[in-house]
């Protein structure tokens, strides 16, 4: 019976070598969140400095990537934050525009869906979606025109998780602000996923 | 149009008349994913998604959007596919990292 394969317990870091190893994948990590090349490329770079610093407490246990990931999720969290402080105080926060046009109607029925922008049926299993990257590219590309923390607090309640008051106390905003910028954003989103999409493709 | 189409369309035309529209129906399905509604309010949407075939589907988009984004976010392979770090960020990343050490 041969001995399960120990990594060698490394005393010294060797950050050139992360960066080989798993540079790539945590830009991709970043960018996916962030939607912004040059901010993941410096939370990619804070990540391994910041995992330089904390190598001690790390010491070989669990693997490198899952280590140096929660790292870089720290850091994601830490942009937002810097986007919720930016914001200028006591100025009403951009909850992105409100979409009255898909509920513009002339006949009787206003406040209704307008037939021409209403949802559609999609026939879509989220195992398929997933095996796409096309539509992972339309995806991120439709969040880019949501304000900054709209798309954010999106990316962080959609895609991460996270809790309502978390979301919040990060970027600084109420309960209420943040209803409205998530509906605002799925109702963008939801259509233009759609007309990108689901419309495209069938 | 036989007598139960009639009373169909009739029932249909009521409640149209006087749930929530279309738009504020919308906007609560959204919060239906950040908080438990009050009894009313899903007496409500659940009503106006039984008439309402477009409502019924956005609500479906919104839970395909939230189960596939999620499953995407906690995916280890390949958040963004032909993404990677350019040849000029790698070396800045790099020059910085070696200078420390």
């Amino acid at each position: 019976m041969s001995e399960p394969q120990l990594k060698s317990l490394d005393p010294s870091p060797d950050p050139g070598r992360w960066l080989d190893e798993h540079g790539d994948y945590l830009f991709k990590y970043a960018v996916f969140r962030l939607r912004d090349d040059n901010a993941a490329e410096d939370a990619v770079q804070e990540t391994f400095l910041a995992a330089l610093k904390a190598y001690r407490q790390f010491e070989g246990r669990g693997s490198e990537r899952t280590w140096l990931v929660g790292i870089l999720k720290h850091k994601v969290v830490d942009h937002f934050r810097r986007l919720g402080r930016e914001a200028p105080i006591g100025e009403e926060v951009d909850e992105g525009p409100e979409h009255r046009e898909f509920f513009e109607r002339t006949d009787q029925w206003q406040g209704h869906w307008n037939a021409a922008r209403a949802p559609s049926e999609w026939h879509a299993s989220p195992a398929e979606l997933l095996e796409r990257d096309d539509f992972w590219k339309v995806f991120s590309d439709c969040l880019s025109p949501l304000p900054q923390r709209t798309a954010s607090a999106f990316t962080m309640r959609e895609v991460d998780g996270l809790k309502s008051e978390e979301i919040c106390e990060i970027l600084s905003i109420k309960t209420n602000n943040l209803w409205v910028m998530l509906h605002r954003a799925r109702l963008h989103l939801r259509n233009c996923l759609e007309m990108n999409w689901f419309k495209r493709e069938r | 149009m036989n007598l139960y189409d009639n009373l169909k369309h009739r029932v249909r035309y009521y409640l149209l008349r006087t749930l929530p529209t279309c738009r504020q129906t919308v906007e609560k399905i959204s919060q239906s994913m950040e908080r438990r509604l009050t009894l009313q309010e899903r007496f409500k949407i659940k009503l106006h998604l039984w008439i309402c075939a477009w409502c019924q589907w956005y609500l479906e988009h919104l839970q395909l959007i939230r189960t596939t984004a999620r499953a995407k976010g906690d995916e280890a392979i390949d958040l963004a596919p032909g993404v990677a770090l350019s040849d000029e960020a790698r070396e800045r990343i790099r020059r910085k990292l070696t200078n420390l050490n």
